[in-house]
Formats: structure tokens, C-alpha cells, sequence
């Protein structure tokens, strides 16, 4: 063994210990040896436009993989670009390991280029964030932040790796890399809550399971599928824990998407949160009033937190549902499935008639019925925008885990997600369609990620729901200030299509219902990254306008 | 005509509270939401019109509406709405006797504002 440079003992570490395939990163003279060390230890990198996009992707790939991500970035404005996908990250709970450049640490306070406090600015949105001073000891790093970004409840971490030991070498030898140990977190509850659960569930006439993204984690699909199987209980899965079971199971009551859910949690007598937070999204307690609620989470804080609950179990998804399904008895709520199908299909009858009636203009939810014409459930997808991540809420079906992705949808609220988590996804499974479909303001984020999907061969299809507008805050301004007084929402009719052409890509430009699927399989058969600007109807307002109209109305 | 009765009491209902119940008052402040209830036939029908904290109505059908209950015809209508029962609606719309047109979100939205009213 001879002498080894610090950034290729990063990469070395990455490589041998925690098998990482995939960096996301952009380059900077700071990061040089970690990149070259990358290359060295055959590690793809994708270098993306904006470091938001690279840390956005490495988010995605946590989510489609189940495994930590891993995205590099430079110093100074490589890191502050990179925020924002670290913000998204950790409200999502997602496991993102964030590497970063730094100025020298020979260079602190002598105003170095790109000399900035990351740690101080970075550390209320990690779950852990370090500076590495010592090569030694880069692996012994390396290794605490693959380990707080997947144990408990996942979260982003942050390392700061200095040039002045990336640039220097040490002797190979010298250096242990510490094993990488299963840690998953199988923490389960006492068993004589998990009885007390067994007596509520059991005695439940009308129950509705809820999973999010805990259930994803925790990768659960075979325990979950027995606790649903035994039980009987209708379910809608969200986030992250969506289609951990697919969206056409039996008992699933994700084709009525929003609707679904709002019209079953006021019925429900037992509702069972898994994995999931009561936090704005799920419209904290509003919903149901009256119903028990079992709680299961792995983090404790979680459990009567929005909502005093009937019964906490923390644990992790997995073993809670491998404990319960053993001592639940076996129960039938095919008539209250039922019920509530047939009521959720009442109230959707215009959305139902959207999707099945062409129109001119184009209805956004007639937009999504023929994707899913042309792809099925055999596909993944996302959603990015303000009206627009309803409309694929509310259509788009997958058999796959996280298959439907509304990422715009989740905490931080966060447009221009759609693009880069669309590549993760087809970087994660190369051999299905991806399709993002994009609101047209959204679009405008991380479009010049259309750059690195022809760069790396990435053929995603992209298709903008175009109405010319920041539809959400246009709608929500004709509510509130009247639709004479509209302020900084209306944005032109842009021919995005052309935009992706130019840079290497396919386009369509639609405006009739007829010319969707041709356009869509064109798209496919090019086999290029595509983007199919679609016009759609302007005037529409999704329910969702109207719950945040609400929400920031009512003081 | 009990129907159409009871639809125009409603109103009568909604336009007191609109003037006096302060809760009500906070609820439909910001609201510019109208609300047809007809039935699958047409008549009875009426629109309950909420416009930032003023309240009207209007006896007859409409296609001018954000949300339409439409009830299979007037008995069932005036059964449910008179029901005592939290989940009345739900069972009628589960039974194929109530469809919602357009944004059903207003429709529990109505449902809250009566529930304050009366
Ligand atoms: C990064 C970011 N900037 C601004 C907002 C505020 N915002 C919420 S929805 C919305 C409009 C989205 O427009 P578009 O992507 O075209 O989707 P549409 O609502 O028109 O379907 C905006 C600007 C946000 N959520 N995120
Ligand atoms: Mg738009």
C-alpha cells in the first residue's frame, strides 16, 4: 500500500464501505480531489446546472432506492445553492448525505475565496452536520454521517471536507475504513400497547389505514401487505410510502386521491396514521374529530403531536406490523370499502366526467388520463407545481413504490423539484418511463437540467401543463384581491418544447385533445429526453387553491 | 314542497346568521363561493350565494354555480338534510341518491357553514 490523497479516500470509503454508485455533484476547484478520487474508484458522477438540482436528485435517489443518497458540492455558493434541496430533504426525512467543499482552514478569517460560516447556516436543517479536520480521519466521518442520515427517523447530513486535507496524502495504511453496519433501527413497541392496539383495530367497524413516508423507509411491503390482508382495512399510502403496496390493490383507496381521503377520514372510526406526520397536508386534526387514532412512528415526539392520540406505538413500521398482524384477528370491511368508494366516486363526478371527456382547451385532468393511456401503471411518476401537483394526485396510478411522487406537494412546498427527481427516477430504473408532468412556472427551475438528462442520456418526458400562469397564486389572488388585481402571477405563453430542442432534447407543442398520445409516443420513440408543452385550460382552480386560499384566509 | 320549503328556510337561516352570528360571520368572510341544491329532475332548486361575508339567495336552477348537490329527487333531499346523523350525505352519496358537481371541497365547506348557522 503506498500513499493516498484525501479525496480519494472519500471516494475510496464511499466506494468499498458503503457501495455507492451514484454521486450527484457540479464541479469547483475545492472538491477537485474528491471528484478525481470518484472517477478513480469508478463511481458515476452526473454533474448537474445548480447545485439545488444535484441535492435534489440525490434526495430522489434515496427515495427510489431506499438508500442514502449522496450529493458533492463546492464551497460558497455551490453550498448555498444546495440549500434549498437540503431544506427539502429534511422535512421530508430523507437520507441525504451532503459532501461539501470549503475554503482552507489555513485561510480562515483572512477573507479566502469562498469564505463563508456553512456549518452555522446549514446546521437547523441537518440532522447532524460536521467539518473533518484531519485525513486520518475521513472515513471515521464518513462513516457517522452515513450513519446519522439512516438511523431513527432518516435525515440530511452535512460534511465539510477542507481542501487542506483533500489535497495532501497519507499513507494508505495508516488508515482503518470503519464497516458499515446494518443499523436500521428495529425498535419496536412494548407488547402490552401493541395488545391495546390489537383491541382497538379489532373492534373497529369503519377503520382507514394512512402510511407515509415512515412506511417507505422502513421497507415493509410484506409486512404491510399482511397487516392490510388480515385486517381488511381500506388504505391510502402518501409521500414517500406510496405504492410500498400498488395503487390497485383491492383495498387501496388511492384512485380517489384527495377526495379519497377527505371523504373517508370524517367517516372513519379508527383511523391508523403509519409512518406519517399531522402536519399541514393532512389538514392537522380538522378531518377527524371524532375518530380513535393509533399512532405508530419511530420517532416518539410524532405521536400526539397535532392530535392527542388513543393509542402510540414507536417503532419502526416493519416490526409494528409484523407484531400486530400476528394478533389482530381476521377481519372483512368490504362493505364499508364499499360505501366509501361509491361516495368518493359521488362527490368526483366532475373529475371523473374530466378525465374521460376530451375538451378544447385541454383539461388538466384530461392531460393526466392520457398518460396514463399511454403508460399504465407500469411507470413512474411526478408531479411539480401549484394546481398541477393536484391533477397528477388525483389521476396518476403506479405499481411501484414511490411511483407517484407529488414533490411540490410535501412540506417545504418546494416547486422546481419535479425535474431532478424525475432523473433520479429513471436513473433508478432505466428500463421504466418516468413522466413529470410540470407546471409551466415550475418548469422554469430546473429546466436547464435538460442539459444534463442529454449530457447523461437520461430520457425522461417531461410535459408541461401549461396555462400561462403560477396557476395556484393566480386563483388564490382572484379569490382574495379579485381577479382585476392579479400581481406577478400570469406568465406568458412560452414554447418550452423548443427550449429542450435546443438543447439536444425532443419536443411536442400541443393544443388539441387528439394530439396527446400521438405526441407522447413520439416522445418515446425518439428515446431522448422530451419535453410535450401542453396547452391546457386556464380558468381551471384545483381544490387545492382553495384549501390554501383557506388556510392563509382565515386569521 | 317540503323541499323547496326547507331550501328557503335555510336561506332564511343563513342570511339571519350572516347578520348576527359572529362565527358565522368570521366563516364566510373571505368566502366568494355559490352553492346550487337541486334535484336530479331540476325543481326545487336554489342558489346560496356567499360573497366575502354577504349572503343572498336565489330560488330556481343554474349552471352559474362553483358546486351542485344534486339529490336523486326532493324526498330524499329533505330526509338527509333534516337527518340528525353525521354521515346522512355520505351514506346518500354512497346509495347513488346525492351527486356533488363541480368543487365537492364546497360542499363540506356548506355543510360547516349550516352546521354554525343553525
Ligand atoms: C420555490 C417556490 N417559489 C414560489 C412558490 C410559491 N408558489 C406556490 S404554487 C405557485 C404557482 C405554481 O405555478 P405552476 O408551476 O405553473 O403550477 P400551476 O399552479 O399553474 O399548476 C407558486 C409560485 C413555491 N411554492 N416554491
Ligand atoms: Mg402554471
Amino acid at each position: 500500500m503506498g500513499k493516498i490523497y484525501g479525496g480519494h479516500l472519500a471516494a475510496k470509503y464511499l466506494k468499498e464501505i458503503q457501495n455507492v454508485k451514484m454521486v450527484f455533484t457540479l464541479s469547483g476547484g475545492h472538491i477537485e480531489n474528491i471528484l478525481d478520487g470518484l472517477n478513480k474508484y469508478g463511481i458515476r458522477t452526473i454533474d448537474v446546472r445548480h447545485e439545488q438540482a444535484a441535492a435534489m436528485m440525490a434526495h430522489a435517489w434515496s427515495i427510489y432506492k431506499n438508500e442514502p443518497g449522496v450529493c458533492l458540492v463546492t464551497a460558497g455558493p455551490g453550498f448555498t445553492n444546495a440549500l434549498t434541496g437540503i431544506v427539502n430533504a429534511y422535512l421530508d426525512s430523507a437520507p441525504l448525505v451532503v459532501l461539501c467543499g470549503r475554503h482552507p482552514i489555513r485561510d480562515d478569517l483572512t477573507g479566502a475565496l469562498q469564505e463563508m460560516n456553512q456549518i452555522d447556516m446549514v446546521k437547523p436543517v441537518t440532522k447532524w452536520c460536521a467539518t473533518c479536520y484531519d485525513i486520518k480521519r475521513i472515513p471515521e466521518y464518513l462513516s457517522l454521517a452515513f450513519k446519522q442520515a439512516t438511523s431513527g427517523r432518516p435525515g440530511p447530513v452535512f460534511l465539510e471536507l477542507p481542501p487542506d486535507i483533500l489535497f495532501i496524502q497519507t499513507d494508505e495504511e495508516n488508515v482503518a475504513l470503519p464497516p458499515k453496519r446494518d443499523h436500521k433501527t428495529a425498535l419496536c413497541p412494548d407488547p402490552v400497547a401493541i395488545s391495546e392496539a390489537v383491541k382497538i383495530i379489532d373492534s373497529a367497524k369503519q377503520p382507514l389505514f394512512i402510511g407515509g413516508s415512515g412506511v417507505g423507509f422502513s421497507g415493509c411491503k410484506k409486512e404491510l401487505e399482511a397487516f392490510i390482508e388480515k385486517t381488511g382495512m381500506p388504505f391510502a399510502l402518501l409521500n414517500n410510502g406510496r405504492g410500498t403496496l400498488p395503487d390497485n390493490h383491492p383495498l387501496s383507496i388511492s384512485d380517489g386521491g384527495f377526495t379519497g381521503i377527505t371523504t373517508g377520514l370524517p367517516q372513519a372510526d379508527l383511523v391508523v396514521l403509519a409512518g406519517i406526520r399531522l402536519n399541514w397536508v393532512m389538514q392537522g386534526t380538522k378531518l377527524f374529530p371524532q375518530a380513535k387514532v393509533v399512532r405508530i412512528d419511530i420517532a416518539e415526539h410524532e405521536i400526539d403531536r397535532n392530535r392527542a392520540t388513543d393509542l402510540g406505538l414507536v417503532g419502526d413500521c416493519k416490526q409494528v406490523f409484523g407484531e400486530l398482524t400476528q394478533k389482530v384477528k381476521k377481519n372483512d370491511h368490504s362493505q364499508w370499502l364499499n360505501t366509501l368508494q361509491n361516495a368518493y366516486k359521488a362527490f368526483m363526478t366532475t373529475e371523473l366526467e374530466k378525465r374521460t371527456t376530451p375538451s378544447d382547451p385541454i383539461h388538466p385532468l384530461r392531460l393526466v388520463d392520457r398518460i396514463m393511456e399511454v403508460f399504465g401503471t407500469d411507470a413512474f411518476y411526478v408531479a411539480d407545481g401549484g394546481d398541477t401537483c393536484y391533477w397528477g394526485l388525483a389521476g396518476f396510478q403506479s405499481a411501484h413504490p414511490s411511483g407517484v411522487q407529488i414533490t411540490a406537494g410535501s412540506l417545504l412546498g418546494c416547486l422546481g423539484t419535479g425535474i431532478p427527481f424525475a432523473l433520479a427516477a429513471k436513473l433508478a430504473h432505466p428500463d421504466k418511463p418516468v413522466i413529470v408532468l410540470n407546471g409551466d412556472g415550475s418548469f422554469g427551475f430546473n429546466s436547464m437540467e435538460f442539459d444534463t438528462a442529454v449530457r447523461h442520456n437520461i430520457p425522461i418526458i417531461c410535459v408541461v401543463n401549461n396555462d400561462c400562469a403560477w396557476g395556484m397564486i393566480k386563483h388564490s389572488q382572484e379569490m382574495s384581491l379579485g381577479p382585476d388585481r392579479c400581481t406577478c402571477s400570469e406568465l406568458g405563453l412560452r414554447r418550452y418544447e423548443k427550449m429542450v430542442e435546443g438543447l439536444g432534447g425532443h419536443g411536442e407543442y400541443v393544443t388539441q385533445d387528439q394530439e396527446i398520445v400521438p405526441a407522447l409516443q413520439r416522445a418515446v420513440a425518439s428515446g431522448k429526453p422530451s419535453c410535450i408543452n401542453v396547452v391546457t385550460d386556464h380558468t381551471v382552480t384545483s381544490p387545492a387553491t382553495v384549501i390554501f386560499y383557506q388556510n392563509l384566509s382565515n386569521f | 314542497m317540503k323541499l323547496s320549503f326547507l331550501l328557503f328556510f335555510l336561506a332564511q337561516a343563513l342570511k339571519i346568521a350572516s347578520v348576527t352570528n359572529s362565527k358565522f360571520k368570521k366563516y364566510i368572510a373571505n368566502a366568494s363561493v355559490k352553492i346550487l341544491i337541486k334535484t336530479e329532475a331540476g325543481p326545487p332548486a336554489r342558489l346560496f350565494v356567499f360573497d366575502k361575508g354577504k349572503f343572498h339567495s336565489v330560488s330556481g336552477n343554474t349552471n352559474d354555480f362553483d358546486v351542485a348537490l344534486v339529490w336523486k329527487d326532493p324526498n330524499t333531499a329533505f330526509s338527509v338534510m333534516t337527518s340528525k346523523s353525521g354521515d346522512a350525505s355520505f351514506k346518500a352519496a354512497a346509495q347513488g341518491k346525492l351527486k356533488v358537481i363541480g368543487m365537492s371541497l364546497y360542499a363540506q365547506w356548506f355543510e360547516d357553514a349550516i352546521k354554525l348557522a343553525l
